[in-house]
């Protein structure tokens, strides 16, 4: 009988964490009547600036270092390229919401699996504009829901400054990418991360002015 | 009008000759000859360098800057202090890196790429370079400079490396600027300045 009652209590238990742990990304945020229907990101939207960051990937537990360059190169693309310190470019692509060309890519890092989350990241992080269909609050943002295939993207903008602070890439359940930026002007981010949280991927961008 | 032509391809092809022009077979043998009499006394080398990525795209180079040392035989520092802090030694087959003090080593067999540029750094330096049977290497004088051009035999260095130009001071015979080209338009251009030769340069300098 005891014996029966602690299983049921484990499961219980058990219960009550998947419950919390699948639990709505909005659940702790309350729902507020929408006061934008899009909102333009400022991060990488001038053709006319060289983004360029000292970059730190982490793959499960392996280190990369390098330079990130990104450039938007017409309305609707950029250009990325990632190097070594030295220069020696290890990739290069073209990236835009809809299109995505490989302009070329060092054979060690040339894996699709690798190539494909890196594009999805990249557009993520480039991307211009979010069509908003949903508000919501909490004490430090505002909170806006942003339909993104078969996921959502949260994009929270502080209520202090009204800077986009943060993106939350998420499934129904799920978070699966975060997007943190730090900006002093809200032109441009001096550091970004990109959190992934079903694999272990962090990459980290800090901008750099060359002199 | 033929005049003319003639005078126009003439004033073309002596600007071209003026910038840079094929050496011949004494001013090849002459040129290294000169790097490998003053790499035989260089025991240390310490220099500023100045490092410009230029990719076709971008409105303006990425430059970087820092300080290379050079010991005999084969110990070699790079050290980025501009805009940030990255530091990587080879030695004794490792390669060191310090990244903001975030530290971390490669077995040099797992970068070919960077044992071939040391070896080609220190290569330059050292004067055994022009026998480097990896590369074709052409030669070629301007004023005040000899620019030796290395194109790699290697499939696998050349998918990085498309060719290397080695740019030397006429009157010193040593390295003044390193071209590295990935294609017709993207490059690395490290131009090397406040050369300090043989200077006392204690081991413990290539740590990191």
């Amino acid at each position: 009988m005891q014996k029966s009652t602690i299983q049921f209590l484990l499961i219980n238990c058990l219960l009550a964490i998947i419950m919390v742990s699948c639990g709505s990304v909005t659940k702790n945020y309350t729902p507020k009547k929408l006061d934008k229907t899009s909102y333009e990101v400022p991060y990488f939207k001038d053709s006319k600036t060289d983004y360029v960051y000292k970059t730190n990937i982490t793959v499960y537990g392996h280190d990369l270092t390098g330079i990130f360059i990104a450039k938007k190169i017409n309305d609707t693309t950029h250009r990325v390229v990632f190097t070594t310190e030295f220069g020696n470019k290890l990739l290069d692509f073209e990236i835009s919401e809809k299109s995505f060309k490989v302009n070329s890519i060092v054979s060690e890092l040339d894996r699709k699996i690798l190539v494909n989350t890196l594009r999805d990241d990249f557009r993520l992080l480039l991307k211009k504009e979010y069509q908003i269909q949903e508000q919501f609050e909490n004490e430090s943002d505002d909170i806006y829901k942003s339909a993104y295939g078969k996921r959502d993207n949260y994009l929270f903008i502080s209520k202090k400054d009204r800077k986009l602070e943060k993106v939350i890439n998420s499934s129904k359940t799920k978070e699966k990418i975060t997007l943190l930026f730090n900006s002093e002007n809200d032109i441009f981010a001096e550091k970004i991360e990109i959190i992934h949280q079903n694999i272990k991927l962090k990459i980290e961008l800090n901008y750099f002015k060359s002199e | 009008m033929k005049t003319k032509i003639a005078l126009l391809i003439l004033f073309i092809s002596g600007n071209l000759f003026a910038q840079e022009q094929k050496m011949t077979a004494a001013e090849i043998a002459s040129f290294k000859e000169d790097v490998n009499v003053v790499s035989k006394k260089i025991k240390t080398l310490s220099t500023d360098f100045v490092q410009y990525k230029h990719l076709d795209f971008l409105s303006k180079d990425i430059e970087t800057s820092g300080k290379m040392i050079f010991k005999e035989p084969n110990l070699l520092q790079w050290q980025y202090k501009k805009p940030y802090n990255y530091s990587i030694v080879f030695k004794n087959g490792k390669i060191l890196i310090n990244d903001e003090g975030k530290k971390s080593a490669v077995d040099i067999g797992n970068s070919k790429i960077f044992s071939r540029i040391n070896k080609l750094i220190i290569g330059s330096v050292s004067g055994n370079m022009f026998d480097d049977k990896e590369f074709t290497i052409s030669y070629f004088k301007s004023k005040g400079q000899n620019v030796a051009k290395f194109i790699p035999k290697d499939a696998t260095l050349k998918k990085y490396i498309k060719q290397i130009e080695l740019t030397f001071d006429k009157e010193e015979a040593t390295v003044e600027q390193v071209k590295l080209l990935e294609s017709s338009e993207d490059y690395t251009r490290i131009v090397l300045k406040n050369k300090v030769i043989n200077a006392k340069i204690d081991d413990s300098v290539f740590t990191n």
